[in-house]
């Protein structure tokens, strides 16, 4: 790959419960390229959350490092230090209904990071706010509206606002359209491929949707139990899924179409502890090729070539 | 047509509204639908679009005041539900109707074990002992295929998807003739929606029960349902069979809807999405509801109500465009 805006090498985020160590994000490597968009997919408490904190500065990773440009973001200490870089990244978050403050109107919102980070002044300052507000195709008659006011597209849309409003350079996109309905679903979509290719952004998308992160994403990383089991262009990965739990993901998905219906390959059980987990294959308590070796050591990640990668004994 | 006689449920006309201090809410407005034992309909639409409201109408659970709910007939297994005394709608309501809510985590009783919570549905409607009950409660959980060891649980020591099993034990322990599902794997990761859809369809064919699929997601439909009708404001604007409405869409809604979802087996560049944003069922449109949003809509829309219009046989689509008031415009699929 060339020219990363990311580098991300061996991460990892540990919270320590009452029963022991929960592995979070465990070790992963990854780069983002400048202008691309990469989907992080997994289920619920695969991690996927945790590593877009982490990338977005709001949580300090338990071990590893992040590379942005060339900057180290794990070492940055104070706050003259961060400022500058959380200026150049930015979050879009899951629920448009409690990631706004009830009480900031939609100027309010949008103009906050404008203000902390002292960017331009007055008048001009303001016409800033109604020149974000457009470009995401907000109405310049909701500048005065609180958020209980406007539907959760709208509300969405501030939120994108606001992560738009300085300029930056990264965006962690946490599940962004994962509580709007099809058809706003749809229009948010539209809204952050147009603005990708505008601005030249670069998305880091995390969802548990795989139609979703088929349609943004230039290259897919799935998660599963605070690892990475599978990475692959997006093209690739979908024609010529590997693991096994890639492939139980994309048999699983209801298709809106009455043709062709696949077999589909149904998972036993449910995600296992992320607590203190043993030296195994995390998968292979679900795993319907698990061999004695899955269950007794942790598979490595394999490298079959041209972006893609897996981590899978069979490979 | 099917006969008469062979429909479980038949609700001509419905409607539902609120009377509130900020005015009249219209949830439902004048819907009709029916279903044969042992037939899936699926009942699609985005938020607000009146699904939920219409199922609880039929269950005769819209709270009255502030809701109102007329029809000009609902008839279920050959009886007449708006005579029910509301003692009498209680021995209908859990027996030869169930209904499985959208949340596994809400709608369990957090204070009983979930063998206690099925022997509970299942002595509202049976004259058995309670011994005998939680037998029966036991063998409902394998049904579900939660081991018999864990029957004596309380719902936080399961699942997500263990839960929504319970739930669903729940629903089926009278052998109800007609479920009403809500969005019963919304909340459920793809992996464990695979799962409880698999269930869903195996027991539905093993114990012939009729269901009415509440949801937002037309691959659940495609997955499970035999006919479909695409809710929008309160109305239904278009039904059909499965392959009616997968493979025709006609109504502008259906194929703005088939268009806003990502395919994972297709590429484009920019999905086809539906502008603008569902009305205020308080404040809704004049003429056809859907006009705002629509790519066709032509200034007689803003007049007139399109009716139900049969464009093939079974295959309703509400929209001016089969009445001949639009001439030259024809709703082509995804485009």
């Amino acid at each position: 790959m060339s020219d990363p805006l990311i580098k991300v090498s061996g991460l990892k985020k540990y919270f320590t419960v009452s029963t022991g160590e929960l592995h979070a994000v465990d070790g992963l490597d990854f780069e983002i390229s400048r202008g691309g968009t990469i989907g992080i997919v997994g289920e619920s408490g695969c991690g996927k959350s945790t590593l877009g904190r982490l990338l977005a500065m709001l949580l300090k990773p338990t071990a590893g490092s992040i590379l942005f440009e060339g900057t180290e973001l794990t070492a940055l200490k104070d706050k003259r230090q961060l400022k500058p870089m959380q200026q150049r990244i930015q979050m879009i978050f899951q629920d448009p209904f409690s990631s706004l403050n009830p009480r900031m109107t939609t100027f309010d919102t949008i103009i906050e990071p404008l203000k902390i980070h002292q960017v331009s002044h007055g008048a001009e300052r303001e016409e800033k706010v109604y020149e974000i507000m457009n470009t995401v195709g907000l109405s310049e008659r909701f500048v005065n509206s609180y958020p209980h006011e406007l539907d959760g597209g709208r509300r969405q849309r501030i939120g994108i606002a606001r992560a738009l409003a300085l300029n930056p350079d990264f965006i962690v996109c946490d599940e962004p359209v994962s509580a709007l309905d099809v058809s706003i679903q749809a229009q948010i979509l539209n809204l952050l491929k147009t603005l990708q290719q505008r601005f030249g952004y670069t998305y880091m998308f995390i969802t548990h949707d795989l139609a979703v992160v088929k349609h943004i994403s230039h290259e897919v990383l799935v998660m599963y139990l605070g690892e990475m089991v599978e990475k692959a262009h997006t093209e690739e990965l979908f024609k010529n899924p590997r693991h096994p739990y890639t492939k139980a993901l994309m048999s699983a998905i209801p298709v809106p179409s009455i043709h062709g219906k696949k077999e589909r390959i149904l998972l036993e059980g449910e995600l296992t502890s992320p607590i203190d987990p043993k030296p195994a294959c995390r998968f292979a308590p679900r795993c319907e090729n698990a061999s004695e070796q899955c269950r007794r050591q942790a598979p490595g990640i394999t490298d079959l070539g041209d972006g893609h990668s897996v981590r899978c004994f069979l490979e | 047509m099917e006969n008469d006689r062979d429909k479980l449920l038949d609700v001509q006309d419905l409607t539902v509204r609120f009377y509130t201090d900020d005015g009249v809410v219209h949830a439902v407005n004048g819907v009709s639908l029916s279903l044969a034992e042992g037939e899936t309909l699926g009942l699609v639409g985005e938020t607000g679009a009146g699904k939920t409201t219409t199922a609880l109408a039929i269950l005769g659970l819209v709270p009255s005041p502030p809701g109102k709910t007329e029809s000009s007939a609902t008839i279920f297994d050959r009886q007449d539900l708006r005579l029910l005394k509301e003692s009498e709608y209680r021995k209908v309501r859990g027996n030869k109707i169930s209904m499985i809510f959208q949340d596994p985590m809400t709608s369990l009783n957090p204070t009983m074990t979930v063998t206690e919570q099925i022997a509970e549905a299942i002595r509202n409607h049976r004259n058995i002992t309670r011994q005998e009950a939680k037998v029966e409660a036991v063998k409902m959980l394998e049904t579900v295929r939660i081991p018999a060891d864990r029957a004596f649980e309380y719902p936080h020591q399961f699942s997500g998807g263990m839960k929504q099993r319970v739930v669903i034990a729940i629903a089926l322990a009278c052998n109800p003739k007609l479920l009403i599902a809500d969005e019963p794997t919304t909340a459920l990761d793809v992996t464990i929606q695979a799962q409880v859809l698999e269930l869903m369809k195996e027991l539905k064919n093993k114990l012939n029960t009729a269901i009415v699929m509440i949801t937002h997601d037309l691959g659940i439909v495609s997955e499970i349902c035999d006919k479909v009708a695409i809710m929008y404001a309160g109305e239904i604007v278009e039904s059909g069979s499965l392959e009616q409405i997968y493979d025709n869409p006609r109504h502008p809604y259906t194929n703005g809807l088939f268009g806003s979802l990502p395919d994972i087996e297709k590429d484009v560049e920019f999905l086809s999405s539906i502008e603008g944003m569902m009305p205020d069922p308080a404040d809704l449109p004049v003429g056809c509801k859907f006009h705002p949003r629509c790519k066709y809509a032509r200034p007689v829309c803003s007049e007139q109500i399109p009716n139900n219009n049969e464009i093939e046989p079974g295959h309703f689509a509400r929209c001016l465009i089969y009445e001949g008031k639009l001439p030259g415009q024809e709703v082509k699929k995804y485009v």
